[in-house]
């Protein structure tokens, strides 16, 4: 009896074995058709979309939302330069005071009215409110004057070179629905862009459908939908099914699995994101530059791009990716233990110490700390991996100077608007020592701050230049960061896909998308 | 019965005061701060001041509790800070697909559940019984998360039958409710199985045997009502947890229910959303066992509610 009951199981076992595994390798379908199935573009992104609100965003996924129905003056293109969007031309006066915007004509908003300056004028009076995010623009302009309904002269209460940057980031809404109240712009957004508002699932989608009247040429989707999917599988298993035309973030992990087959294509390049360990400057096995470059010299980073982002990173030689304005490579510091180790010696460290590094609690990135423990170990520094939820980490790393914990942090930046300033003034200038901003290293060079604070008032790109390639190698030589590596961006979509453009900040621009 | 539904309605009152209260401590208490992951990352500390201000987070935490207390007896849950919406009509909009889904998994959870259950328990020892169990603890131990994706990659990528993920049509409820029902389908066969052996065993069912009624009818009339009582309660309290959304399931099916909402809303600290959906989950349960209850009775007239 008993020795029939374990034949039965195992007989069933096999049975749902060999079912699962015939199921699991029914031979793919033919690749040949690379038709799109019908003119609805859906989008899988791995998170949800906040608030629609163009001047309160803060994300990079809601902020591609909004985009496909609001336009600014001047945007970024493919190149991450500055060109003309909503504004024909613009005109920057040579103190770097004075910025005249002539506004292109002909351009419609959703319901009809026309964009001029009477529009641009309720949206900078909008922003005037300081609950709002888009108020950290408004707030530098002094004085907005309206000559005419194509003209606005906007002077600001100090040079910032990076005024142009952020008004990338200004998008304008109809000011009959400013006028409306918040709500209105919630529920019914109505902008200027090639896509008008059609529905929102909270938790679930928002689609938009083509402006008909939009001023460069409807685009040629029937409609657009932004869904979220925060499963990397499902993600990846609704690009095979044809439910998603196009997903981002691609895990880096499928890539290889799908990449080829059932019209997969993937598209990775270099993103605006800068990966680094912060070395606490202040502390006292930290404080000896020598430490820090030795610690820099002993982390190989082809293995740690190879390990964490099974090869989907590129290698960085600053602190900034090169997607940055004035970005200046440096000589790197490629991995050298020997080097490492004399350096180790030179600062009277060579018997090592302890340290702790801390981070979010999410796979990737505790495999990147452990990834750093192992690498360290070879020249003696004992490193206590110690991962934490988001907001707890922040929280410790906002603690009072004299109270801070911190030894290492391994984190990210990216600047939202590609400027060099947005790329390092919050985490490494002397000003932005914890509690506050983000400068974990306690970082504070004078000549860095004084060039910091120098290079914002001059327009002159030389000049500039000069100033940020100065910034940048006089950081690499304090290293008060492990320079690790700069993420790529990744999307996956079918082959019938064209016209979408993923930016290094991982926003995705649909207005020219097509399903061939 | 009316009053004491009633009497037991009116005593959740209290209870979710202090409910409330605990809610509140511990969500300010814990670290976090709304307002970074809403200003993000380049935000000045002049700018988080102010919006620190403007949210009403500089008060002493008695105030912000007691007008939180206020907007909630108004019925005012406040509104998200992610996404600017009232949390009422966010979490009404999330408790449909939760609501649905919770439906068709613990239809034929139970009935195949309690199936296979009664079928074990009847045939003990048997092959049907090695059978029944082997499946009880295959639901048990396959953990729902890789089941759903299994099942999506066979279902959906190789043959094509079902949609990955999402609710728009009947056949997207397939997977999911599979895969969410598949515990509790377990649970309920391994205890109306030993529930059912209890009353298989008593002083009554030997009578009706002795009586010479069918089988079928002492097994359905007598052993299995009298075993219910305690499936029930395994019930309610799986529908409660399934009600608070199953954060994996509506993760790995795409569903924007409850539980992600949850989840979501905790990482980001957005307060008002956790406060109004833990306060619910907890009024769920209370009503849930409140129904348990009343079922007793139903169930079996020796059990008097007072």
């Amino acid at each position: 009896m008993y020795k029939r009951k374990i034949l039965f199981v195992f007989i069933f076992l096999t049975v749902f074995a060999f079912a699962a595994q015939g199921l699991l390798t029914v031979s793919a379908q033919s690749d040949n058709a690379a038709k799109a199935p019908d003119q609805d573009l859906v989008i899988a992104f791995n998170n949800d979309i906040r608030a629609l609100d163009p001047h309160n965003v803060s994300d990079t996924l809601t902020i591609s939302a909004t985009r496909t129905m609001y336009e600014s003056l001047v945007k970024f293109n493919e190149k991450q330069e500055i060109v003309p969007l909503l504004a024909e031309s613009y005109e920057i006066s040579d103190d770097g005071m004075t910025y005249t915007f002539h506004l292109r004509s002909g351009v419609l908003f959703h319901d009809g009215t026309e964009f001029n300056s009477d529009a641009v004028k309720a949206n900078i009076d909008r922003c005037k409110d300081e609950s709002l995010r888009q108020n950290r623009i408004v707030k530098q302009i002094a004085n907005a004057e309206y000559p005419d309904p194509y003209t606005v002269i906007l002077t600001l209460a100090k040079p910032n070179n990076t005024f142009l940057n952020k008004m990338t980031m200004f998008d304008f809404i109809a000011p009959a629905t400013i006028a409306a109240g918040e709500e209105k712009i919630l529920r019914e957004p109505c902008g200027t862009g090639p896509y008008t508002f059609k529905d929102r699932v909270e938790g679930d989608h928002v689609t938009v459908v083509p402006f008909e009247k939009y001023w460069d040429g409807a685009p040629q989707v029937a409609s657009l939908t932004f869904k979220a999917v925060p499963e990397d599988g499902a993600r990846v298993a609704m690009l095979q099914t044809g439910e998603a035309d196009y997903i981002y973030p691609m895990p880096t992990t499928q890539i290889k699995v799908v990449e080829g087959k059932k019209d997969i294509l993937i598209d990775a390049k270099t993103s605006n994101i800068m990966r680094y360990v912060t070395l606490n400057t202040e502390l006292e096995q930290l404080k000896d530059k020598r430490v820090r470059q030795a610690i820099n010299y002993a982390v190989d980073k082809d293995a740690y791009i190879k390990t964490v982002f099974n090869g989907y990173a590129s290698k960085v030689y600053s602190c900034y990716p090169e997607t940055i304005q004035y970005y200046a490579p440096q000589p790197p510091y490629d991995f050298n233990l020997e080097k490492a180790k004399a350096l180790m010696k030179e600062a009277g460290a060579e018997n090592g110490f302890k340290l702790t590094i801390w981070g979010d609690n999410i796979t990737s990135e505790e495999k990147g700390m452990q990834f750093i423990q192992q690498q360290l170990k070879q020249i003696g520094i004992d490193v206590d991996v110690m991962p934490m939820e988001a907001n707890v980490v922040a929280e410790k790393i906002q603690a009072e100077r004299d109270k801070a914990e911190v030894n290492m942090w391994y984190v990210n930046w990216s600047a939202s608007s590609f400027d060099a300033d947005g790329a390092i003034r919050a985490i490494l200038h002397g000003e932005s020592i914890p509690p506050g901003q983000y400068n974990s290293a306690y970082y504070n060079n004078e000549e860095v701050n004084k060039l910091m604070d120098e290079a914002l008032a001059i327009t002159d790109p030389k000049i500039l230049q000069e100033k940020y390639a100065r910034i940048q190698e006089i950081v690499w030589d304090d290293a008060p960061w492990i320079f690790l590596a700069s993420d790529q961006v990744i999307s996956g979509y079918k082959s019938y896909c064209s016209g979408i453009q993923l930016y290094p900040d991982g926003a995705i621009d649909c207005s020219k998308a097509k399903l061939n | 019965m009316g009053r004491y539904f009633v009497k037991r309605v009116l005593g959740t009152i209290p209870l979710l005061l202090v409910i409330s209260f605990l809610i509140f401590m511990f969500i300010h208490l814990i670290p976090g701060d709304p307002v970074r992951n809403m200003a993000g990352r380049e935000a000045t500390t002049e700018e988080l001041e102010n919006l620190r201000e403007s949210m009403g987070f500089n008060k002493p935490l008695y105030q912000q509790y007691f007008s939180y207390l206020n907007d909630l007896v108004h019925g005012d849950l406040g509104i998200s800070y992610k996404t600017k919406l009232p949390v009422s009509e966010m979490m009404i909009g999330r408790l449909k697909p939760t609501l649905k889904l919770t439906f068709f998994a613990t239809l034929w959870s139970t009935i195949v559940g309690i199936a296979i259950g009664v079928l074990s328990a009847v045939n003990r020892g048997k092959l049907i019984d090695y059978l029944g169990m082997l499946i009880a603890i295959s639901g048990i131990s396959i953990p729902g998360f890789w089941l759903g994706l299994v099942m999506i990659q066979i279902f959906s990528v190789k043959l094509g039958w079902v949609p990955t993920g999402g609710l728009d049509t009947w056949r997207s409820y397939i997977l999911p409710s599979i895969t969410l029902g598949c515990g509790i389908m377990a649970i309920l066969a391994r205890f109306s199985r030993s529930s059912m052996l209890d009353s298989l065993g008593e002083d009554y069912v030997r009578t009706a045997r002795a009586k010479g009624q069918r089988e079928r009818l002492v097994i359905l009339r007598h052993a299995f009502r009298n075993s219910l009582v305690q499936v029930v309660t395994v019930i309610g309290l799986q529908i409660g947890g399934l009600l608070a959304g199953s954060v994996l399931i509506e993760t790995v099916f795409t569903i924007p229910g409850l539980g992600r909402l949850l989840v979501d809303s905790l990482a980001f600290r957005d307060y008002k959303v956790v406060q109004a959906l833990l306060l619910f989950f907890s009024f769920e349960y209370i009503l849930i066992n409140l129904i348990v209850d009343l079922l007793y009775g139903v169930l079996n007239p020796r059990i008097r509610l007072k």
